[in-house]
């Protein structure tokens, strides 16, 4: 079996005779790696794509095309992209800084919003094609509800509001959930006859935040609307990154739907057999620290990766190999080659 | 002190940990109208809720919306005990008490840096805040230039790795790396990789950052 015909059966609920690697966000590897600039791929989306597609070629690895569809459409500036220590887009200046700012905030006109069309004409571009190495061709990628909110206001603020106006914070995640639900379905009406996977990630919610008081209270029903919302539209699996560690927030994300299959991204924090006791009938993606991609030799990582992946095995196939969050940007190919090997080398499966 | 006093210092310090600032601004009224002694209040009160709203931070009682908003509780008390600019926290028997903090260049995310600056600021440092995005070399000319003891460096990003490691090597470079202790710390970091780059030391959260600074700076 391929790497993708393995994948396509865990999709399908059935077996596969290894474990494979899917990389699901390559946008900042693969530019440095094809002689980019990381800005220019956030702000190219022909040249990432093109970027992301000869990356995985070359690596000899799945295809998963991801551009970064949304940005500052309620407003609010980007920081600068060009420093050579720079990995990701984010904000500078919030365009939510007031009670105020916040009901007078509307969801935006998306038919106008030109990040919104920079990530539709990335996805127009990998719908063109189907190559024989993609499990999707088209992913709408997002943060979720509850990080969206936080990156409108900034996160302190949005801290603060959990505590003393939580009623802001409501109006805030009604704001956002409502956006993404509109941009989700745009994909999906743009993008008919696609396979088109959901790829979302929750970074602010994790307990290096908050508390899974708050994640109950704040995070839990917005994101769990959003993907009621998207699943119903029509998307049938959910990609959902629970960034960094949100182990006391493991059972209220169970609460939440992920698809048929779901695909449970998790961090190094979280290990591989707990989170498949909340996720039974999902399949689990990770978690190999990235940082050491670029921190440790490949020696190191080989081992690293056999590690994680004797874990993964104990799933009985309902396990994909990754990183626990994007490739660094900057690590070695050859470092990045000593992880595929080790997952060649070790995920057969009995 | 009377029981009176001492009650009303403890309450103070009650009203941070519990997050409660109308309680801590009435308080600190009350701490000027009865004549108490205003730097125990600030110090027994005020600071000592901080600290023990950091001790419950770091056991996972409470979380980064806690911790900001018992900072807010203790500057409002401030505001009412010592208003106008915030005079350094009394001094703390440091070698050198001064810190420059920043997140490194190309990087935004300041949460984490902004916690190790209140915790350190309570604890009785004197911080220099850089801010976010900050370009490598300001790091080390703002500490030239301030003559501090501390560049404590924060960073989110696998990328800000990178720069935490050019920030050291230009002190060795410019031969400046003795003068200065150097902390890391941020979600990419690790205790391995602050010792590979050649940093003093290394903090996981606020708390240690605090605890770790003490301890390059005694």
């Amino acid at each position: 079996m391929t790497d993708l015909e393995c994948l396509e059966s865990l999709l399908k609920r059935k077996p596969a005779e290894r474990i494979v690697y899917w990389e699901y966000y390559t946008i900042a590897f693969a530019a440095i790696q094809s002689g980019m600039t990381i800005a220019e791929a956030y702000a190219n989306p022909r040249a990432s794509y093109e970027s992301q597609k000869k990356v995985s070629a070359d690596l000899g690895i799945m295809f998963q095309p991801v551009y970064s569809c949304l940005g500052n459409d309620f407003g609010g500036d980007s920081m600068s992209m060009d420093s050579c220590y720079a990995q990701a887009p984010a904000t500078a200046h919030y365009p939510v800084n007031t009670a105020i700012d916040i009901w007078r905030l509307q969801t935006p006109d998306l038919s106008s919003l030109a990040t919104l069309k920079e990530g539709l004409e990335f996805s127009r571009l990998s719908a063109s094609e189907k190559l024989d190495n993609e499990p999707f061709n088209v992913t709408f990628n997002c943060s979720g509800p509850f990080t969206t909110a936080g990156e409108l206001c900034g996160i302190e603020r949005f801290c603060r509001w959990l505590v003393d106006s939580p009623a802001l914070v409501h109006r805030l995640l009604r704001v956002t959930t409502d956006y993404l639900t509109q941009a989700a379905i745009i994909w999906l009406a743009n993008f008919k006859n696609a396979r088109i996977m959901l790829l979302v990630s929750e970074p602010s919610a994790s307990n290096q935040v908050i508390s899974p008081e708050h994640f109950k209270m704040f995070a839990l029903p917005y994101i769990k609307e959003l993907h009621e919302n998207v699943l119903n539209a029509g998307y049938k699996h959910i990609f959902c990154h629970i960034c960094g560690d949100q182990n006391i927030n493991l059972k209220y994300w169970a609460e939440i739907p992920m698809g048929d299959p779901g695909i449970i991204s998790i961090g190094h924090e979280i290990d591989i057999e707990t989170a498949a006791k909340y996720f039974p009938n999902d399949i689990i993606h990770g978690n190999l620290n990235p940082v050491i991609l670029q921190t440790q030799t490949p020696a190191e990582i080989y081992e690293a990766t056999r590690k994680v992946i004797e874990q993964g095995k104990k799933l009985q196939g309902r396990y994909v190999f990754g990183q626990g969050c994007e490739i660094p940007p900057r690590c070695k190919k050859e470092n990045v080659l000593a992880m595929i090997q080790a997952v060649s080398d070790f995920g057969r499966l009995e | 002190m009377n029981d009176t006093k001492f009650n009303v210092i403890e309450e103070l310090a009650k009203s941070v940990v519990l997050l409660d600032d109308a309680k801590a601004v009435n308080l600190a009224k009350k701490v000027i109208a009865d004549g108490i002694d205003i730097d125990m209040a600030i110090t027994s009160g005020l600071v000592r809720g901080m600290a023990m709203a950091g001790e419950k931070y770091e056991k996972g009682e409470y979380f980064v919306p806690e911790l900001l908003v018992a900072s807010d509780v203790m500057n409002a008390g401030l505001n009412i005990l010592r208003p106008g600019p915030k005079a350094s926290n009394t001094a703390a028997g440091f070698a050198n008490p001064k810190v420059v903090i920043g997140v490194i260049e190309g990087d935004v995310h300041e949460i984490g840096k902004n916690l190790v600056k209140l915790m350190l600021e309570t604890a009785g440092f004197q911080i220099i805040d850089l801010g976010p995005d900050v370009p490598i070399r300001k790091f080390m000319e703002t500490a030239v230039t301030e003559d501090a003891g501390l560049i404590c460096l924060s960073g989110m990003m696998s990328t800000s790795l990178l720069g935490m490691k050019d920030v050291i090597n230009m002190l060795n470079k410019e031969g400046l790396r003795k003068r200065f202790r150097v902390m890391v710390g941020g979600a990419c970091v690790s205790a391995a990789y602050a010792h590979e780059i050649g940093a003093d030391g290394y903090a996981g959260n606020a708390m240690a950052a605090v605890r770790e600074a003490k301890s390059l700076m005694k």
